[in-house]
């Protein structure tokens, strides 16, 4: 799982309509993806997102902007337990420095707010001082 | 870190307190989302996206969004 949703996996106080992930096939691929979700009864809305039965959108991404290959960036990835299951979440560092390749306007603004809980997560586990700034 | 729960958000909140460029509003915000599990965090974010009618992709397209 990568983008917002992981975030929030994570701890950041955000909202997104929709879950990313990222899938390690190439993307002509997508038609095997699209036969998997509309078996469970998912509906297709473009070649890589759909709405889920409860309305829910997911959307595949077969490559992600800034960082490494699928493989290298997988084995670093977070098991956080999830809905009763383990799921891989791509860590926050890696999802700002993705957000940051990225450069989109939503993007952009989700950054502060990913730095802040990088920071508030090393105070809460001991022994960072704040250096992001002085106070305003 | 420690496992901690969407209950245990003051002890992480006093961790917080060294933290300049926050509010105490932001500080609580924080806490609460560091501390809850990623259980109860997607479930702060589901009922959030409720509370707005815009859970499910049908919800938002009445309400105009493309997606």
């Amino acid at each position: 799982m990568v983008g917002m949703s992981a975030a929030i996996l994570q701890g950041v106080p955000a909202t997104t309509t929709d879950t990313d992930f990222w899938v390690d096939l190439p993307e002509r691929a997508y038609v095997r993806l699209m036969n998997l979700v509309v078996k469970q009864g998912g509906t297709p809305m473009a070649p890589t997102m759909y709405a889920l039965a409860d309305g829910s959108l997911v959307n595949f991404i077969f490559s992600l902007t800034g960082l490494k290959e699928f493989d290298q960036e997988f084995v670093h990835a977070r098991r956080l337990s999830w809905n009763g299951m383990k799921v891989r979440v791509l860590p926050l560092e890696r999802i700002y420095k993705s957000k940051q390749a990225a450069g989109r306007e939503k993007d952009i603004a989700h950054l502060p707010l990913i730095k802040r809980v990088i920071l508030g997560r090393k105070l809460a586990t001991g022994g960072v001082k704040d250096d992001s700034g002085g106070s305003r | 870190m420690k496992t901690t729960s969407l209950k245990d958000w003051r002890k992480v909140y006093r961790k917080l307190k060294p933290m300049r460029d926050a509010s105490e509003a932001e500080k609580i915000q924080l806490a609460r989302s560091l501390a809850a599990t990623p259980d109860e965090r997607w479930q702060i974010h589901e009922t959030f996206l409720h509370s707005h009618g815009l859970f499910s992709h049908w919800d938002r397209k009445k309400s105009g969004f493309k997606w």
